[in-house]
């Protein structure tokens, strides 16, 4: 049997420039799609129904997309399918209420899932979640600190987090992925992961015997497998919940996946450079 | 005794795990769907099927909606049980409301206008009459949403919906928003948006020419002078009607207005050409019309006689034998005090949402078994790696059990919550298995001093999770709650008993002595 062996990246033949850039650069272009979205569209991301208010329905029906687009009084504001059954489509109205489907349609529609929200409704839930995402994570930063005491490992915890979870949403916004309850609440998930290895690098790096490099490869062996076999869970499970068409974990999986990669990346890039600089350069002044 | 002091954590986890299981599926065991309310105001089925898990809306079918009690209220009001009167009558008149829209409470020293006015303008007007509040604000009284939730309940009961749930939910964002949240299960999202749509007001009017030749409106019956309603029926026209029986009071006062307005007299009798003319009694439905009816050649004489007071029964007519059901609850349960908007609505329907637990359940095996293949192609050891996936799995069955236990209903924001716990109870495994690994382990005691600076790291990071959920848990929205809910009992349970106790199990199994 083939064994999966984390692989052993000589990080050290690298300059501190050369780890530090890719990551900085990916961080810089998230912010500009993030920042550009909220000048073109007056949000940081595409916030779905749960946030806007709107009505939204998963109909079944044996009818072509187009059938089922055309057979309700308000015209949908947008209509796909869901799950590879070919029966079920998810249909999104701007109208606060699910219309009537039309007297004439010819078409057989069954609802069987429907949701409503009031504009008032969606901005309070709004606030209630980014309340919660910004309570998160300043919670989060406040017990890095504690926890390390020191500014530099501290701060690359914290940044590196931020990265995880803003790298993700632009990926959202570009792919067209909208930010639902279930979306933040993968978000949330991600400060979870992100510090997981975070902690990991630091505590092998600062509170443990032996040279930085030693450190630093000893804790990318974990590390490594601790997120690659998220990556693996994460992929199957969005994977099969889009078969099945439940949307909720596609979503969930889909977030997970692009952050626990991007960690990957601000870990062992960012993170290992800034612990670096710390170690060598910035523990000597 | 020593080898208990040694090994308390894989005991724990074996004593826990064996009292999931018994919850899980011992019948009888699980508590019932009655307790459900406790958790956050979601509603519990009654568990059924192979397991003691009770699920909520989501997963179990039926409808939920959340809204708002229009009105606005001033507090710090001088109110006593003599001015009671004459402020409602003020502000009413002040703010163009009728009077039944204006509560003034003594109890509370408040005031409330059921009405979507501006909270300044009650202010206004209570200080132009010369009793100046405290504050003005939107949103009523806790004893009106109270009042609001009580009858929703029984109107909710009286259409025969079973396993209802209405409970009143603060929210701490916005300027303390207040929900009224009802759960039926079963049913469909019109089905009940119909019943709680309106404030179910039943009048009856009379519909008669008046002293100038126009038409007059005037009410006759209100819905609350009523001291029976009895199950809708059909007369012998075969049209469906409701029984009720008048107080005594109102028997009185009925009868004398029939008789002042003209509706016993000759003319008045069997001659209703509404909208047209004539002398009709109008069965008003929240001020809308549902049908119009002539005086009977029989009630008349009565009315006149005075038999009516003293046998004071009569009937309610619809259009339809569903017409007469609404207008029966409505009667029964009571017009609510003021109108509600809705907020958000979901709906599923339970064939639906039942279809969701298998294809949850196999999409979470799925995940498992990439968990377990990754482990295995990493460690290529199976000590190592059937533990831990043994472990991880055996977090989700305490978890459950749990969640039996306690009846807490099951939504698909718990699922995401058992998503995130195996996640972090993966990462936490993969850390001690390598920390205990990374040399050949000699003696218990090197491996005690491993196990401890691993245990560091995963202290540290649950304490991060757990701060990082908490805000999440507080707010209460519900939608997110259960989620975060689930992640920090998890990550407790987890990092307490289930991953310390996998350390242990690894110990045994790698070195040997003892």
């Amino acid at each position: 049997m083939s064994r999966f062996e984390v692989p052993d990246v000589d990080l050290s033949q690298y300059s501190m420039r050369q780890t530090v850039a890719p990551p900085l650069a990916v961080l810089v272009v998230a912010l500009a799609v993030i920042g550009g979205w909220m000048a073109t569209t007056g949000a940081p991301a595409n916030p779905g129904i749960e946030f806007t208010g709107g009505s939204e329905m998963v109909a079944e029906s044996d009818a072509s997309q187009s059938e089922v687009r055309t057979a309700f009084e308000t015209e949908p504001a947008s209509i796909r399918q869901v799950g590879t059954g070919g029966d079920q489509y998810l249909v999104t109205f701007q109208t606060e209420t699910v219309p009537d489907i039309r007297d004439d349609a010819s078409v057989s529609i069954d609802v069987v899932q429907s949701q409503e929200v009031s504009p008032t409704f969606g901005s309070s839930t709004q606030q209630l979640a980014l309340f919660g995402v910004a309570g998160a994570f300043l919670g989060m930063s406040l017990l890095v600190f504690a926890l390390f005491r020191t500014f530099v490992p501290s701060i690359a915890v914290v940044v590196s987090a931020f990265s995880d979870i803003v790298v993700p949403v632009a990926l959202m916004n570009v792919l067209g992925i909208q930010l639902s309850l279930g979306t933040v609440a993968a978000l949330l998930m991600l400060i979870g992961y992100s510090v997981d290895s975070d902690i990991l690098l630091n505590n092998h790096v600062l509170r443990r015997s032996g040279g930085f490099w030693e450190s630093v490869d000893r804790a990318m062996k974990t590390g490594v497998t601790m997120t690659i076999t998220s990556i693996a869970a994460m992929a199957v499970m969005t994977v099969v919940s889009y078969i099945f068409g439940i949307q909720l974990m596609t979503a969930i999986g889909l977030v997970l996946v692009m952050g626990l990669t991007t960690d990957l990346m601000n870990t062992y890039m960012l993170n290992v450079t800034l612990l670096r600089w710390y170690k060598f350069e910035g523990v000597a002044q | 005794m020593s080898w208990l002091r040694e090994n308390w954590r894989v005991a724990t986890l074996a004593l826990l795990l064996v009292a999931s299981s018994v919850a899980l599926f011992a019948p009888g065991v699980g508590a019932s769907g009655g307790s459900g309310g406790a958790a956050g105001g979601q509603q519990a089925t009654a568990a059924s099927g192979p397991t003691n898990l009770n699920y909520g809306l989501e997963l179990s079918g039926g409808v939920r909606l959340r809204a708002t009690v229009t009105g606005v209220t001033a507090e710090g009001v001088d109110v006593t049980v003599d001015n009671e009167a004459a402020i409602s009558e003020e502000v009413a008149a002040a703010l163009d409301v009728e009077r039944g829209d204006v509560r003034a409470r003594p109890a509370g020293d408040t005031v409330e206008v059921y009405q979507d006015v501006e909270p300044s303008a009650l202010a206004d007007a209570l200080t132009a009459a010369g009793y100046e509040p405290d504050t003005t604000r939107v949103g009523v009284t806790q004893a009106t949403r109270d009042n609001i939730v009580n009858i929703i309940g029984s109107k909710v009961d009286a259409t025969g919906f079973g396993g209802a749930d209405v409970t009143d939910i603060e929210t701490q964002t916005g300027d303390r928003t207040h929900y009224i949240v009802v759960e039926v299960p079963g049913q469909n999202a019109s089905q009940v948006q119909s019943l709680i749509e309106g404030r179910g007001e039943v009048e009856l009017w009379a519909y008669y020419p008046g002293d100038n030749g126009t038409q007059q409106n005037e009410t006759v019956l209100r819905g609350e002078e009523l001291v029976e309603v009895d199950q809708p029926d059909r007369n012998r026209q075969g049209r469906p009607i409701v029984p009720v029986q008048l107080s005594q009071d109102a028997a009185e006062r009925f009868a004398s207005d029939m008789q002042r307005y003209g509706f016993t007299s000759q003319q008045g009798i069997s001659n209703c050409q509404f909208p047209d003319g004539g002398y009709c009694l109008l069965t008003m439905l929240d001020g809308e019309e549902v049908y119009n009816a002539s005086m009977g050649p029989t009630l008349a004489p009565d009315l006149q006689s005075g038999d009516f007071v003293n046998n004071p029964t009569f009937t309610i007519t619809a259009n339809s034998m569903e017409e007469a059901r609404t207008l029966q609850v409505n009667l029964q349960a009571g017009a609510l005090p003021a109108e509600l908007q809705f907020q958000d609505s979901y709906y599923v329907s339970p064939s639906f949402a039942d279809r969701y637990k298998p294809l949850t359940l196999v999409t979470g095996i799925a995940a498992a078994i990439a968990v377990a293949l990754m482990v295995f192609l990493r460690y290529g050891e199976p000590k190592v790696a059937i533990p831990m996936v043994f472990t991880a799995l055996s977090e989700v069955v305490i978890l459950l059990g749990f969640a039996a236990v306690s009846g807490l209903a099951l939504d698909l924001s718990h699922l995401a919550g058992f998503i995130a716990v195996i996640g972090t109870g993966v990462d936490d495994l993969v850390i001690i298995a390598d920390e205990v690994m990374t040399e050949q382990v000699s003696s218990s005691r090197v491996f005690q001093s491993r196990f401890r600076k691993a245990l560091w790291v995963i202290g540290a990071a649950a304490a991060t999770t757990i701060i990082a959920m908490s805000p999440l848990a507080v707010l209460s929205l519900g939608d997110l709650r259960g989620f975060a809910l689930i992640t920090i009992l998890g990550v407790l349970v987890g990092v307490i008993v289930t991953r310390p106790a996998y350390g242990d199990v690894l110990r045994r199994l790698l070195t040997d002595n003892r």
